[in-house]
């Protein structure tokens, strides 16, 4: 049931039994796959579901721990990209990895270019270059113009073509599509069809359907690290993809939800046609007090910048934000956690934005009510420890006193730490990026009751969270970002793992219910 | 910065834990050095020596001040040396004014060292160079405008006699006037670092200047006034040095720069920042005076002093700078 039956020669790529931890993570396990030549093989999966690693593992960038893998038969193992790409596996990744100022052919040759007498032969590179770009349908390109005057597309067609340049038997397109229009997209289709008649393998990692319909022969989908089916493409309906994808049981570790009065008073916090740059659209929603609304949607659609835009830390967004029916004008964290406006923003990556680790507990629970503890620039250091020490009890954070570095405490500690740190502000909106990555369970359903103690309080909590069970469990409300737009609004119990992976993926609304 | 969660230490009693590593060894440095000293000549341990000692530490101790505030945001100041030069000259300048002019000599002189500070503080803060590339800039700005105020010879006014006072002077019996403005200076840094909303941002800023900055801190303001205050307090080491010699000079700050980072490192302040106590600096300060001493009384040519100080830069880097963790 799970991969097509080879019997004569062996397929192209095998992956076998390969497992990947990091830390206590389990990234992979016990992944199978089967690479056919001549074929588009989709890899589907939500987010955390293993794909990226998978690719990681084919690209040489990080080594399984367990596991093997064959090419044609024979047991390879890859020490790093350039290894790979020489036994003929090359990745074209999600971000591009272009140097701006160097010429096409120079980066299309720049991990191994060709050498004579020592120095880069700059003809050689240049009908390299040519070649590759031809083969990648992108002949318009001159090698020697600067890849910052090129068009995104154009550029998105050079990384293939610097993929190209290697000559790859298997290449792997992570999220090729993502930065390009439907007219460049339909560009890379044909060019990737045309690779196929070829004779290539391509492994293509996406997560528009429409694409993988169009486009794959074979579709594998993980879950959970594992690899859950491989099927042709066209046999199973959009809505049976999407069942495989989320595929586990539901746990109900979440507090209570209340009824949703219906009030009349503005909304604590608004957002008129809010943008920026190229990664948000038009976003409009309100959140009401006491509400807890949920940002869903596939990582990286726009719902961290849509935060750091509201928290005043993006420069030039459009559109408008207003605080109790009022505007505001959000020009920096510091006006954003004003008294007036009352926000805090519970940033993603607590060890780079939320705390010092080789500072105090006291220090950094401190740190955002310095102004709220001084007096003409001096701490009151009694008023400072009474509040610490509240801040403490409430969310019981466990730690050697006050006085240790943060960066002894446990991951769910320090959570806890940058929580609090931004509850001593007493804040009446609470923006959350993502505050249960990384943290055991038991703190994660605290900070669940505590997010509901807040809403019950009277703050306005805006959430945006990679676990779908969160969203399900903890919001009224859940805002599906996709592309840097809201596609869909769903409240109570229209959240359903089912409706927001569909409108995570974009699917046609009304297919999927009939579907389903 | 590695950051993984680590295993939670043994804790070690509170006075010790308070204590760091860095600055027991620098504390241990000096006696070490007394010892060596007193085995040249016995009058290395004579209160009337270490009282020199103290007196001619001071006037790095005031400049090293400025540079700690500096490097604990994980900058730093090369514009020390002229910073230092200016203040002694412009109060010089000052003096020569007439009776205005020698009330107004120890403010001008700082004010002129605030802005080269300011200009640093612009640059870093706002224009996002790199303190490196932006004080050494201003450092040979200030020296050409020096060169071109003097004409390439040193100045003939001399120091007004408020500014000998302070650098020569006895208000305290038995304590010279300089030991007890470092004194002060350090004082008010212990407090500003300590006890102060600018105090906690600069380390923060030092530590992680994003977190800082989400966390509500007006950061770029906090920088430029880090660098205001020790372009001040170069300017100020600037006029005690010339009323300590009764006149400036053209090169009187080149010998500050490389002592007063090394003494903040050695003291333990880790040069990326974020790191480090005013007691380890004042370590720190009296450990380079005194090997100066020792150096100069073993004969060492210049050229040696200065392959020490580098070399023990360079050592105190490898042991404290790269082990963030390690407090």
């Amino acid at each position: 049931m799970t991969i097509s039956d080879a019997s004569a020669a062996p397929p192209l790529f095998r992956m076998d039994g390969v497992s990947k931890r990091y830390g206590g993570v389990r990234a992979l396990e016990n992944a199978e796959l089967t690479v056919e030549a001549g074929r588009i093989h989709a890899i589907l999966g939500e987010n955390g579901a293993g794909k990226s690693t998978l690719i990681k593992i084919m690209a040489g960038v990080v080594a399984p721990d367990e596991g093997r893998m064959l090419l044609e038969g024979n047991p390879v193992s890859f020490r790093s990209p350039a290894e790979a790409s020489a036994a003929g596996v090359t990745c074209v990744f999600q971000e591009l990895s272009l140097i701006p100022d160097l010429s096409v052919a120079d980066n299309i040759s720049i991990s191994n270019p060709p050498r004579r007498f020592g120095l880069i032969d700059r003809r050689a590179q240049r009908l390299i270059a040519e070649e590759a770009l031809a083969r990648a349908g992108a002949d318009d390109v001159h090698p020697r113009a600067l890849i910052k005057d090129l068009p995104l597309s154009r550029r998105q067609l050079v990384e293939i073509a610097k993929a190209l340049a290697w000559k790859p038997r298997i290449l792997i397109l992570d999220e090729g599509t993502s930065a390009l229009t439907a007219a460049d997209v339909a560009k890379v289709f044909s060019v990737l069809k045309r690779l196929r008649a070829e004779g290539l393998a391509l492994l293509y990692i996406s997560h528009r359907m429409h694409e993988i319909a169009e486009l794959a022969d074979q579709c594998t989908v993980f879950r959970n690290g594992r690899n859950i089916l491989s099927f042709a493409a066209g046999t199973r309906t959009d809505s049976e993809i999407v069942e495989m994808m989320i595929g586990r049981e539901y746990s109900s570790a979440f507090p209570p939800k209340p009824e949703r009065a219906t009030d009349k008073a503005p909304p604590a916090l608004e957002c008129r046609k809010l943008g920026w740059m190229d990664s948000l659209r038009d976003i409009s929603f309100a959140v009401g007090k006491g509400e807890v609304v949920g940002l869903g949607g596939l990582d990286g659609q726009g719902q961290r910048e849509l935060l750091l835009a509201l928290f005043g830390v993006l420069r030039g967004t459009t559109g408008s934000v207003l605080v109790d029916g009022k505007p505001v004008a959000l020009e920096s964290p510091k006006a954003a956690s004003d008294a007036e406006v009352g926000m805090a923003l519970i940033p993603e990556d607590r060890k780079t934005e939320g705390l010092m680790l080789p500072m105090t507990v006291r220090e950094n629970l401190s740190f955002a009510v310095l102004d709220r503890i001084s007096s003409g620039g001096i701490i009151d250091r009694d008023k400072e420890a009474r509040l610490i020490d509240d801040m403490v009890k409430l969310l019981a954070i466990k730690s050697d006193g006050i006085d240790v570095p943060v960066g002894a405490l446990s991951g769910g500690n320090q959570q806890k730490v940058v929580i609090a740190k931004w509850l001593m502000r007493q804040p009446r909106i609470i923006l959350l990026n993502d505050p249960t990555r990384g943290i055991d369970v038991g703190t994660k359903h605290e900070i669940y009751q505590l997010l509901r103690r807040l809403a019950d309080a009277g703050a306005a909590i805006l959430f945006y969270s990679t676990d779908y069970d969160e969203l399900i469990g903890c919001c009224d409300r859940v805002l599906v970002v996709y592309d840097g737009g809201i596609v869909r609004e769903l409240a109570d119990d229209d959240i359903t793992q089912h409706a927001l992976i569909a409108s995570a993926l974009n699917v046609e609304g009304k297919t999927m219910e009939t579907a389903a | 910065m590695s950051d993984t969660t680590r295993e939670q230490p043994m804790t070690p009693p509170k006075l010790l834990r308070r204590l760091d590593p860095a600055i027991s060894t620098a504390f241990a440095c000096i006696i070490l050095l007394l010892v060596i000293g007193s085995f040249y000549s016995t009058s290395f341990l004579s209160p009337e020596y270490l009282l020199q000692q103290l007196k001619v530490a001071s006037f790095l101790g005031v400049i090293a001040t400025g540079m700690m505030i500096v490097i604990l945001l994980g900058q730093i100041d090369l514009s020390v040396p002229w910073s230092v030069a200016v203040g002694g000259m412009m109060a010089c300048a000052a003096a020569a004014y007439g009776p205005a002019g020698e009330i107004l000599a120890i403010p001008f002189g700082i004010l002129c060292g605030m802005v080269i500070g300011l200009a640093n503080g612009i640059g870093v803060a706002y224009l996002r160079i790199p303190s490196m590339i932006i004080t050494l800039a201003t450092n040979a700005v200030a020296q050409g405008l020096m060169v071109v105020y003097t004409g390439g010879f040193s100045p003939q006014d001399s120091a007004t006699s408020a500014m000998r006072y302070l650098a020569t002077g006895f208000l305290l019996p038995g304590v010279p006037n300089a030991v007890l403005i470092w004194a002060i200076v350090g004082a008010a840094a212990v407090f500003v670092l300590t006890r102060t909303t600018f105090g906690r941002s600069v380390y923060g800023i030092g530590n992680r200047e994003r977190a800082a900055y989400l966390s509500g801190i007006n950061t770029r303001r906090i920088v430029l006034i880090a660098f205001v205050v020790s372009g001040a307090l170069s300017a100020f080491g600037g006029v005690l040095l010339a009323g300590y010699a009764s006149k400036a000079a053209q090169s009187m700050g080149d010998t500050y720069l490389l002592p007063s980072i090394a003494a903040v490192v050695l003291g333990g302040t880790s040069i990326l920042g974020g790191r480090g106590s005013y007691l380890g600096t004042v370590a720190g300060v009296i450990l380079i005076t005194l090997l100066q001493s020792i150096l100069s009384v073993m004969q060492m040519p210049e050229a040696g002093r200065q392959i020490i100080y580098g070399v023990v830069i360079i050592a105190m880097l490898l042991l404290y700078g790269r082990s963030p963790a390690n407090r």
